[in-house]
């Protein structure tokens, strides 16, 4: 009786789930900060937090990936599925350390649904809040992936061992280090 | 009823039960920062690609923002696997191909109106096509002028 209803409830959602995000207004109580972000809308909502290989494959680590695998969220009130782009930090942050440690809970969120852009049939999401708490989870895990830089001062991404590796071999242009010596000599003019 | 279908949904959501078939795609394009691209929040859609936004594209990718294929006629591809890597947010797994034209294999999904891309294979790597340097300086323009300075010892 049971595997007919829910048989029944996916034929009927079907339509559902492969209509374009809707145009739902979910900006009731949010206190989600107005970036200046293109066809940005404040959107709080219940989610499931899941990563976007689990849910398009049902290839499913418990853990959802730690942090390492893209975020997403399924909003609870109709079913979208999307994709954690930022979290609230400003310096290049994604938003899959804050919401790995919910994998697979259902959490609030608070922030913005963005993006207008004619070739993109749905909205993407900047995670700002969860569960009332902002979503500042980068940088923790970030230092203790990175023990030695993280003692450093100033921003993450100048310190990153990584990213400075490549910039050194390919420059700030990733074009080599000859034409980047000559276009930085141009800029700082 | 209405609620019973929403939470059969929902339920399954979660436990990536919603998995269905992809489509193979073989796909060429160009690997971008997808947060800058379709947020706009540091310039119009030409200028936050190529090698004018080469290392903002490494700081992105560095700190998990989805990086996405950027097709000839404007169709993104959410990058989520590569070559059977799932940790591509790992902040490492993606930097050498930032910037990058390439033509790739894989597995797309739609879903909600956006296209995701599981990549198997790298066809065919031109490195960074898109020069687009000359035209828009660095972007973000104030933050690495301000690292390059830094490295500099200015």
């Amino acid at each position: 009786m049971m595997k007919r209803i829910v048989g029944a409830a996916l034929l009927a959602l079907s339509p559902v789930l492969l209509a374009p995000v809707s145009a739902a207004d979910f900006s009731e109580g949010s206190q989600a900060k107005n970036w200046p972000l293109k066809g940005r809308e404040k959107a709080k909502f219940k989610a499931k937090v899941v990563d976007a290989v689990c849910h398009l494959s049902g290839d499913c680590p418990a853990d959802c990936g730690g942090g390492t695998r893209q975020m997403a969220l399924v909003r609870e009130a109709d079913g979208v599925f999307l994709l954690a782009m930022k979290n609230l930090q400003g310096q290049f942050q994604g938003a899959n350390f804050d919401l790995a440690p919910f994998c697979g809970q259902v959490v609030e969120v608070d922030g913005l649904m963005v993006g207008d852009d004619p070739k993109l049939g749905g909205k993407l999401y900047q995670t700002q809040f969860i569960n009332g708490e902002k979503a500042f989870g980068f940088t923790k895990p970030w230092k203790a992936r990175n023990l030695e830089a993280g003692k450093k001062k100033g921003a993450w991404f100048r310190n990153d061992p990584h990213i400075n590796e490549r910039i050194e071999k390919t420059g700030f242009l990733g074009l080599g280090l000859e034409t980047d010596g000559e276009f930085i000599a141009e800029e700082l003019e | 009823m209405k609620k019973l279908f929403f939470a059969a949904a929902f339920a399954l959501g979660g436990s990536g039960a919603m998995a269905a078939q992809g489509e193979p795609i073989e796909v060429t394009g160009e690997i971008i920062d997808t947060w800058c691209y379709f947020s706009g929040v540091m310039g119009d859609t030409d200028a936050v690609v190529g090698s004018a936004h080469h290392t903002c594209a490494l700081w992105c990718s560095a700190g998990g923002i989805p990086v996405g294929i950027l097709t000839e006629d404007g169709t993104v591809y959410m990058v989520v696997k590569w070559e059977g890597n799932a940790s591509v947010a790992d902040g490492v797994a993606l930097l050498d191909i930032q910037s990058h034209t390439l033509t790739a294999k894989g597995t797309t999904y739609v879903r909600d109106g956006i296209n995701y891309i599981f990549v198997e294979d790298v066809v065919a790597d031109q490195g960074i096509v898109n020069q687009n340097h000359e035209d828009f300086g660095f972007i973000p323009s104030g933050p690495v002028l301000k690292t390059i300075k830094g490295k500099l010892g200015q």
